[in-house]
């Protein structure tokens, strides 16, 4: 004979909760992003290069302005000829390149940020009205940000430099109406996408203002591809100033900037090779780490937003 | 000789320690026989019959005493003599119809690849079988659903049209796994209705993957319920129903608003299925069971193929103790 | 008893182009539902896809206007109602949706997406709102702890757990249940229905559920409401329409739902076909194109939605089933 099934309670009386055992978001980010390990190293490299440009008069060896008359295009410690004065050489006016490069990293990690958070916070803004007023608006702001992509970025770049002035900020300013399209284009195609999904109607019927529903319901759910794409723009920002300054657009000597130091050591390229090919090669694998930190961090964002457990 | 048998089938994602997703699977299915495979999300029944099919990819790791179909060792067989067996002699019908199907080709086109891979068809001679096969699938103006694009289908055609393809290299086995729980109730009926008239006059085996009892109850000949990766028990339909002898099988057919009885709340177990951290030692219902005893919290139960009614329960219910 | 929710000749068109040259077609999504619903009361309002019930839902949430008719909330006529009256409204019409994996939001813990509602529609306090929520969270059988954890931590029933709990955070005087089950597996259904009913009686909250699985409709409905291309087919009490089902597509309905215990004695009702476009309905009936029972005047003449008894039928041969 069966015993009847009790008729139980609705509480579920899981011994182990599952949710609990589940990490924190930020450890749980932690850990797919570092599993990684192209994008750990170019985070280590990043944090070498935060570094480098936090304690910039403390960890370079000399002034990099300061004219050693008497060391002019002196090679690397490793060639013949070399100094350990000087570890990495110096330039055509005799200034020390480790230095130089050291000092550089200020400028350039600044010119990306910057660029980076002038055209992310409109771009953004944007964004979200394109998305949110599909029938006048957001057409229109699409077409503007049409005819900007319509132009080469280099070429425009060049343009407002040349209306504006050579200097830091103008450059800063170039670099980031350059990439504005590019946020917007992102966050309204992010922004229609999740419209349509049931918790924004649920928001709405809580009762949720437009304000509201723009900056808290939606947005936060559309920040992979912004995070991925900001991490990108800067190392673009990196080499659109370098191109800049090496057209003599952009940062002016004497103030040491990665590009600028490749423009001014053209002529010495046969006779002193490591005048041009420094630079380059910093701007090479700083670019190169911020891009493989942008793909960890695309990988470790985008499934965990999709991923349902 | 049955057509379809597979012996102690485990099915991992992960390294040899992981927690398996089908565990220790003992399962036969003769020629022309309806067979349902039921249970919940988790219970691993889709994953049986991918890893039958070999559409496990890395990391999943299929291992199994015996997994034989047609004579064909599964899991021995190379990339191309299994893509010889697959789709012609077994052939599945998946759960949503509207992604099954290719958006990019038209319904021909993808019918008549079938028909060029498995028997060698070309041309007129696919067009024509194509145009047989939707007929049999009761299509209507089914000349003109030849050049139709899926997305201008509904879902019940689309259906058809994804078992149309199923059959077209005459299986010995056909898999559906869901196949109608996308569609609206009368849609479901018609769709059931064929696959069961296809399955008789074929002869083809049909294994039906669902979660859905009352659909079991109405076309299957025999069931297996599985539970967190193990087959609980297999029985006859209706006997099953009638007297279920595991635990699970009568609480699934307890929670059906059908048994309700006109009382107010329905009967359910407490708590969910086991995950991946908190697999019990013993039998794995255990923390949810309501008739659980101790040894069944240390050991785990198992299921003997051979018996006449396999359960996988130290206490089945209606059954008399030895 | 107290009427909640008052609907008459609720209509909704939608204008679709055709292209380029030609014209504007009209869509007639929902085409004149009217019903009534007393507080604490279930109204099931059960259909396929494509008849409306969807754009019902919309239409009670206030998310999208009718395009004639009126709606009548705890008495007041929602038409022409301004922003501030409207904002009132909402407090009273809230919704569960099908999917518990997209009704919540993936950014937000589930505490404050619980807390929302009051913030937005209160004056709560912080210290309040959050006893408020803890108190609710209780009721639907989730821990304190689980205020700070985000929805994908959760299985899918325990979310339509937070998506009911969050719609009752206001105590609405109606909710919308847009299958709240259908994706759920059927014990977890089982535990979710029976929240629903507690939540109802505790909170003298009316319901619109709405469904496609007849079996689950009878166990949580006091009226059912039979949808058909946008039109009402039948509507009535529960145990009238079950047992004695009077419109033809009611009677299909009922009996294409598979049972655990089939009878093999009761003929099963077979229709063919596929829902009509709704760009171009057919004329006279909806249904008569797939009815059985169908005359030449139901070609003609499009039945009205009448008395019968205890019920309301649209159809004109309603008396001949009784």
């Amino acid at each position: 004979m069966t015993t009847p099934i009790a008729k139980t309670v609705t509480t579920p009386a899981t011994p182990v909760d599952q949710s609990l055992l589940y990490p924190s978001p930020y450890k749980e980010f932690w850990q797919a992003f570092s599993r990684n390990k192209g994008a750990v190293a170019g985070l280590m490299f990043m944090c070498l290069i935060v570094f480098c440009a936090l304690f910039a008069p403390w960890v370079a060896p000399h002034n990099p302005s300061e004219q050693y008359r008497d060391f002019l295009l002196t090679p690397p410690v490793w060639l013949e000829g070399g100094n350990w004065q000087f570890i990495l050489g110096t330039d055509e006016l005799g200034r020390d390149l480790l230095s130089r490069l050291i000092t550089g990293a200020r400028l350039s990690l600044l010119i990306g940020l910057s660029s980076v958070l002038i055209s992310l916070i409109p771009g953004v803004f944007l964004g979200l009205l394109a998305g949110f007023f599909p029938r006048i608006l957001g057409p229109s702001i699409m077409r503007l940000m049409d005819v900007m992509l319509a132009l080469p970025s280099l070429l425009l770049a060049v343009a407002i430099v040349a209306i504006l002035g050579p200097g830091l900020i103008n450059t800063v300013i170039a670099i980031a109406i350059v990439s504005l399209p590019s946020y917007v284009r992102l966050t309204r195609a992010a922004v229609m996408g999740e419209l349509n999904r049931d918790y924004v109607t649920a928001a709405r019927l809580a009762g949720a203002g437009l304000p509201r529903l723009m900056f808290v319901t939606v947005l936060p759910n559309c920040m992979a591809p912004l995070i991925v794409q900001a991490t990108l723009s800067f190392s673009s920002a990196i080499l659109d100033a370098a191109a800049l300054g090496f057209l003599g657009l952009g940062v002016q000597p004497p103030t040491p900037e990665w590009g600028t130091m490749l423009a001014s050591a053209r002529d010495y390229i046969e006779r002193a090779w490591w005048v041009v090919s420094l630079p380059g090669l910093t701007i090479l694998l700083s670019v190169l780490a911020i891009n493989l930190m942008g793909d960890g961090l695309r990988d470790a964002l985008d499934p965990k937003l999709k991923n349902a457990a | 000789m049955s057509l379809l048998q597979i012996k102690n089938l485990n099915v991992r994602f992960g390294d040899a320690n992981a927690v398996p997703v089908v565990d220790g699977l003992d399962l036969n299915v003769n020629e022309g026989e309806v067979l349902a495979i039921v249970g919940e999300s988790g219970s691993g029944k889709s994953v049986t019959m991918m890893a039958l099919m070999g559409l496990i990819d890395a990391p999943g790791r299929i291992t199994a005493d015996a997994l034989s179909f047609d004579g064909n060792d599964m899991l021995k067989l190379s990339g191309r003599q299994r893509r010889k067996v697959v789709g012609k002699d077994m052939a599945m019908v998946f759960q949503d119809p509207m992604t099954a199907l290719n958006p990019s080709y038209t319904v021909g086109f993808q019918i008549e690849e079938v028909l060029r891979q498995h028997l060698g068809l070309r041309g007129k001679a696919a067009r024509q079988r194509a145009l047989e096969l939707l007929k049999k699938v009761e299509i209507p103006a089914a000349e003109s659903r030849l050049d139709a694009y899926p997305h201008q289908l509904s879902g019940g055609m689309s259906q058809r049209v994804a078992i149309a393809m199923a059959i077209a290299g005459e299986p010995k086995l056909l898999i559906a796994d869901e196949p109608t729980t996308a569609l609206d109730v009368t849609i479901q009926a018609q769709i059931m209705e064929l696959l069961l008239n296809l399955q008789k006059e074929q002869n083809m085996a049909l294994i039906l993957i669902t979660h859905d009892l009352a659909v079991v109850a109405e076309t299957a000949k025999r069931v297996c319920v599985m539970y967190a990766g193990q087959a609980v028990e297999v029985g006859q339909v209706p006997e099953l129903f009638d007297l279920p002898a595991h635990p699970y099988s009568e609480a699934l057919l307890a929670a059906i608003p059908e048994h309700s009885e006109g009382a107010e709340r329905l009967a359910t177990l407490p708590g969910i299925v086991p995950g991946r951290y908190d697999r019990p030692e013993g039998c794995l219902l255990s923390p949810r069971c309501p008739y659980v005893q101790d040894n069944c919290r240390r050991q785990r139960p198992s299921l003997d193929p051979q018996a006449h009614s396999q359960v996988r329960c130290f206490y089945p219910l209606n059954q008399e103790v030895a | 008893m107290t009427v909640v929710l008052t609907a008459r000749e609720l209509t909704r068109h939608y204008e679709v182009s055709r292209g380029l040259f030609k014209g504007h077609a009209l869509v007639r999504a929902l085409n004149g539902v009217s019903f009534e619903l007393e507080a604490g009361k279930t109204l099931a309002v059960v259909g396929e896809s494509g008849c409306g019930k969807s754009t019902l839902a919309r239409a009670l949430t206030l998310i999208e206007e009718p395009s004639s008719g009126s709606l009548k909330i705890a008495g007041h006529e929602v038409a022409g109602a301004n922003k501030a009256e409207r904002k009132q409204l909402r407090k009273d019409v809230q919704m569960v949706f099908q999917s518990p994996y997209a009704s919540l939001n993936p950014r937000q813990k589930i505490g404050d997406q619980l807390a929302e509602p009051l913030l937005i529609n209160t004056n709560l306090s912080k210290a309040e709102r959050r006893e408020k929520v803890q108190a609710m969270m209780q009721q639907v059988g989730l821990r304190p702890e689980h205020y700070q954890r985000y929805p994908h931590m959760f299985s899918g029933g325990q979310r339509q757990r937070i998506a009911l709990a969050r719609a009752m955070m206001l105590q609405p005087k109606v909710l919308v249940a847009d299958e709240p089950t259908s994706a759920l597996d059927v014990s977890i259904q089982a535990q979710v229905l029976n929240l629903f009913m507690d939540l109802q009686k505790e909170f003298n909250t009316a319901y619109v559920f709405i469904s496609h699985n007849l079996a689950v409709v009878r166990h949580v409905a006091d009226q059912v409401l039979v949808m058909y291309l946008g039109r009402p087919a039948e509507m009535g009490p529960k145990e009238d329409i079950y047992n004695k089902p009077l419109h033809p597509y009611t009677q299909a309905l009922l009996s294409a739902t598979p049972t655990i215990h089939p009878d093999p004695l009761k003929p099963k009702i077979k229709i063919a076909g596929e829902l009509p476009n709704p760009l171009n309905p057919p004329p006279g009936c909806a249904f008569h194109k797939r009815c059985p029972y169908a005359t030449e005047r139901c070609a003609t003449e499009e039945p009205a939605f009448r008395q019968v008894g205890t019920r309301q039928v649209a159809c004109h041969y309603a008396e001949q089933f009784l």
